[in-house]
């Protein structure tokens, strides 16, 4: 079973998204700050990482800037979640090594079939 | 002679009656103005999604503006959490202002810094900048360290402002825990009052005995050594009470030294912060309302009420004394530089209002303070005091200011309730009791030398500032005097 | 006589048989003293009584934060197959249980479920409409726009605005230039979203401010809003209004609306410094060739932001007309004009750099150093 790690300080996002993930069958850790987050990412191997960007403590990019340095862990695909739509955000995550944005509001059927994108991609390499 | 003392003391009792008396009415009217202005501020701002102005390329930009000097311990972490703020359009200005230690190697190498071509505008004369260096990864692309030569705080700032490539300016110092939303809420005014906003200034908290992980603040607590207990006291009641009222009133003159954001074009303008002040934020700020009132502009200095950045408190009395005495001499400075504003109608509020109430209730109380009890001490030593009556005199004004603490806590409990736990509150209550005895006498004093060395050292101003300033230069707030 | 009970002896003495006797002061002293010691009993007994009250609510919220959560969690995970009537159904008893009577706990389904409305489009926006609707919520968000106080008012708009109840947008129009600046641009975030007809027909009838933070707000959601049919913003570029043309003009340079021409030529001349500036900023985004030489002709009258504005917008176009200019500028007393007009030569894609080198090797060292400058790319431009 695939394991995936949100990180999303808003508890009812935070809720939506493991019920949804759960309902599809992954294995699901979750960390409300980007200070947990940064531990669960340092102490355990995900099959993916969801995050958002803004995030108390520790932001989505710089978790995202650890995974991406960590030659172990740079494949593990990142997928932001991000109200921001300012071009210079977009830009950073892309080039810290993001592989994917998520604009809220979006759909979660939509994400889920992403999700398993990403997973199925991952497996392969 | 006798019957000379009898009056003498009735003179004497009456006349510190009346003082207090209006110290007394003017803090019940600053009370009620920051009561009316809290809710306001509070009822206005629940409806607020600040992600609003995060996300929008409309918001203005700002730079953020950190001296430091001989910070090697925190720098690394400081500059780490002042590139992780919620805000779109930003930059972080480090001045390294000739640090003796390692600060700015620790910098180069964390970093990666590389020197940039850059052509320095002199606008504010500063010293010499050697230097302009920039990340080489793309991670730190927000971040600028300027290498400058030692110049103190004032200096460095201006080197920063010359260097800034945005709208706003927002100077703070280096050791602070800045809240992640700080700028949203600091530069929201800016977007949305009638007149232009020149200056912004947010409310300083105390982080003693606070959990502090990755340069941001985990756990709020009670200090638990007592003099930055007071200190909490204190500055809640300046904060809460003081500058809420005095923005109401647009008449501030102070944003704290330790964050304020600033309207670039007219701090340059007015030839950015004097070198020759101790008390250089209190300075800019009457000199920047200064040039609106010659310009016949409208503006507005505002004041957020929500607690943004914290600071270590000094815990040593020493340390304290020499911020307290510090922070005298700056007023007095700001005070004497600007004499012609005293009751000068052209500067309206500025002139009428806020220049003689510094003048009279915020430089002068200590001062009568100290006389008052002088005299009494005298006048007790030759056997002519009532004392029944002065007995009752200073009950009254310990229980005031009790009660004016108590009511300063009480804001704070409608509004932020920073401290959660009952047990914090209980503590701040019973500080509210020791306060006027223990802690009060002593800024009494601290203000007294302040003065006095100001009167007696006034031709080695540049000598004092030269030295740069040290870790204890915390943040200028009002001597409150209760 | 206990020691306490001659004090209690002694002040019940001060305020009572002696009092008559004390001067005016020490009488004044001590009703201060007083009402001081009243004050400050009522202030600790509201502080604890306050503390206990939340505590007990903050309980509650806590428990019913949790399971509303969890209902609702349970009803957005479905499928884009699903019938929508169909998981209505399914979770509505669940929703029967929970006390909607009771304030709070309504505020927090309300809360809920527009934040996930908020979060979530899809499938999910819609069962979170329909269940809205179900719930009979919607009624309660008209009772609360029709509500005297502003600040009931607003919640309510937002309400509305959240959860897209479009019948509400009559109701809405009426605030939309209402004296209270919270209230009016609430409803007009809000009927730009909810009038599926004419959603900028406030900015024909907008008399008052629209204030720069509104303007945010506004554009935010004009911007994001994929549904809205975006209208040419240049024919309220006439507005008396300033800021409904500020407002047109932030969305005229973010639509790229190239049939503004003739409009921003014309607005190079308007009385308000900060519209001629953005006017010219537009003018530079959207490379309109043609009106530089309108800019040119108002250049030397201009205050030196505006200047700069209009070098940017010279180097943005680049069409080779005001090259000369541009390099003479680079004389000029005001290092920011210099700066400003090397970094608009520059920005010549055919060969702004090279000509800046060309430059360097015949310039004073001042400008040397501003050269090297304008070609460091690690520096972003002001």
């Amino acid at each position: 079973m695939s394991r995936i790690l949100i990180a999303e300080d808003e508890v009812l996002m935070l809720k939506a998204l493991e019920f949804k993930l759960k309902k599809d069958g992954y294995e699901v850790d979750m960390a409300s700050d980007g200070r947990q987050a940064m531990e669960k990412v340092k102490a355990n191997t995900y099959d993916l990482i969801l995050t958002d960007i803004m995030m108390p403590f520790v932001g989505g990019m710089e978790i995202l800037s650890f995974i991406k340095n960590d030659p172990l862990k740079k494949n593990t695909p990142v997928l932001l979640i991000s109200a921001v739509g300012l071009e210079n955000v977009v830009l950073e995550g892309f080039s810290l090594g993001a592989d994917d944005f998520i604009y809220k509001p979006f759909n979660l059927n939509e994400l889920s079939v992403r999700i398993k994108r990403y997973i199925k991609q991952n497996e392969f390499n | 002679m006798r019957e000379f003392l009898v009056d003498f003391e009735v003179l004497f009792n009456n006349s510190i009656f009346y003082y207090a008396i209006a110290v007394m009415i003017s803090y019940v009217i600053f009370t009620l103005l920051s009561a009316v202005e809290m809710n306001s501020y509070m009822k206005k701002n629940s409806y607020v999604n600040y992600r609003e102005i995060l996300v929008s390329p409309l918001a203005p930009s700002v730079s953020i503006l950190a001296p430091a000097y001989n910070e090697e311990a925190t720098i690394i972490e400081n500059i780490r959490s002042l590139l992780s703020l919620h805000y779109g359009n930003y930059e972080v200005i480090i001045i390294n202002d000739g640090s003796k230690d390692s600060t700015f190697q620790r910098m180069f190498d964390y970093y990666k810094l590389e020197k940039v071509d850059f052509a320095v505008n002199y606008q504010i004369a500063c010293k010499e900048i050697r230097g302009v260096y920039k990340s080489k990864l793309p991670s730190f692309s927000k971040l600028t360290v300027v290498d400058k030569l030692n110049g103190g705080k004032s200096d460095a700032l201006n080197a920063g402002i010359n260097v800034s490539a945005k709208d706003l300016l927002l100077c703070i110092d280096v050791d602070c825990i800045v809240q992640e939303d700080a700028i949203l809420k600091l530069a929201k005014p800016y977007l949305e009052e009638k007149y232009q906003v020149i200056a912004t200034g947010g409310v300083v908290r105390i982080a003693n005995s606070c959990k502090v992980e990755d340069g941001k603040l985990v756990e709020v607590n009670m200090p638990r050594n007592l003099w930055p207990r007071f200190q909490v006291l204190e500055y809640i009641r300046a904060f809460l009470m003081g500058r809420m009222a005095w923005s109401r009133l647009n008449g501030l003159l102070i944003i704290s030294g330790a964050m304020g954001l600033f309207d670039k074009s007219v701090v340059i303008k007015v030839g950015g912060y004097d070198h020759n002040t101790v008390g250089e934020d209190m300075e800019l700020v009457v000199r920047m309302r200064r040039y609106m009132y010659e310009q016949d502009r409208r503006f507005k200095v505002v004041y957020i009420p929500d607690p943004l950045c914290w600071t270590e408190a000094p815990a040593d009395l020493s340390i304290l004394g020499r911020q307290r005495n510090r922070w005298t001499r700056g007023t007095l400075e700001t005070l004497w530089v600007h004499r012609d504003l005293f009751f000068n109608p052209r500067y309206g509020v500025l002139g009428m209002l806020s220049y003689p109430y510094w003048f009279f209730f915020e430089w002068f109380a200590p001062i009568v303070e100290f006389v008052g009890i002088s005299v009494f001490i005298l006048l007790a030593i030759m056997g002519n005091i009532n004392w029944e009556f002065s007995l009752m005199l200073i009950s009254m004004v310990y229980c005031f200011s009790v009660l004016l603490s108590t009511v300063a806590i009480f804001f704070e409990e409608m509004s932020y309730k920073q401290y959660t736990k009952g047990a914090d509150v209980f503590k701040l209550l019973l500080a509210a009791f020791l306060e006027p005895i223990l802690y009060h006498p002593l800024t009494v004093i601290w203000a007294m030398q302040g003065n006095i060395h100001k009167l007696r050292g006034k031709n080695n101003w540049g000598a004092m500032t030269r030295k740069g300033f040290k870790k204890e230069v915390v943040n200028q707030t009002e001597n409150t005097a209760t | 006589m206990s020691i306490f009970d001659n004090i209690f002896h002694y002040i019940g003495q001060l305020y009572t048989d002696r009092l008559p006797y004390f001067p005016t002061n020490i009488r004044a002293s001590l009703m201060i003293i007083l009402f001081c010691v009243i004050a400050a009993i009522e202030i600790y007994i509201y502080i604890l009584f306050k503390r206990i009250v939340k505590m007990r609510e903050e309980k509650q919220i806590k428990y019913w934060k949790e399971h509303i959560g969890n209902v609702l969690a349970n009803i957005i995970v479905y499928d884009e197959t699903d019938n929508t009537a169909e998981i209505i159904s399914h979770f509505y008893p669940r929703f029967k249980k929970i006390p909607l009577g009771n304030k709070i706990v309504n505020q927090i389904v309300v809360n809920e479920i527009l934040l996930y409305r908020k979060n979530f489009t899809g499938k999910t926006a819609e069962v979170l409409s329909q269940l809205y609707r179900k719930l009979n919520l919607d009624k309660k968000t008209r009772k609360k726009i029709a509500n005297r106080n502003w600040d009931i008012k607003i919640e309510g708009i937002r309400e509305a605005n959240e959860m897209e109840i479009v019948e509400l947008a009559s109701a809405i129009i009426k605030y939309t230039d209402d004296e209270n600046a919270l209230l009016r641009m609430e409803a007009q975030a809000a009927y730009i979203k909810l009038s599926a007809r004419e959603p900028f027909h406030f900015l024909d009838r907008a008399r008052e401010r629209i204030l720069d933070w509104h303007q945010v707000v506004l554009f935010e959601i004009i911007t994001k809003n994929k549904k809205l049919t975006i209208p040419s913003f240049s024919k309220w570029l006439y507005s008396p209004n300033d800021t409904v043309v500020m407002l047109c003009l932030k969305l005229i340079e973010h639509f790229t609306q190239f049939d503004a021409e003739e409009e921003l030529k014309r607005l190079l001349r308007h009385h308000n410094p900060k519209i001629v500036k953005k006017s010219v900023e537009i003018i530079g985004k959207l490379e309109l060739a043609n009106a530089e030489s309108f800019m040119f002709e108002i250049y030397f009258d201009q205050s030196e932001e505006i200047k700069l504005e209009i070098l940017n917008a010279f180097g943005r176009i680049s069409s080779g007309q005001y090259a000369d200019f541009l390099s003479s500028r680079i004389y000029s007393t005001d290092i920011k004009i210099k700066k400003e007009a090397l970094y608009a030569i520059k920005r010549d894609p055919d060969n702004g750099k090279n000509k800046l080198r060309e430059i360097y090797n015949q310039t004073t060292p001042e400008n040397q150093a501003l050269i090297k400058h304008v070609l460091d790319d690690r520096i972003k431009q002001e």
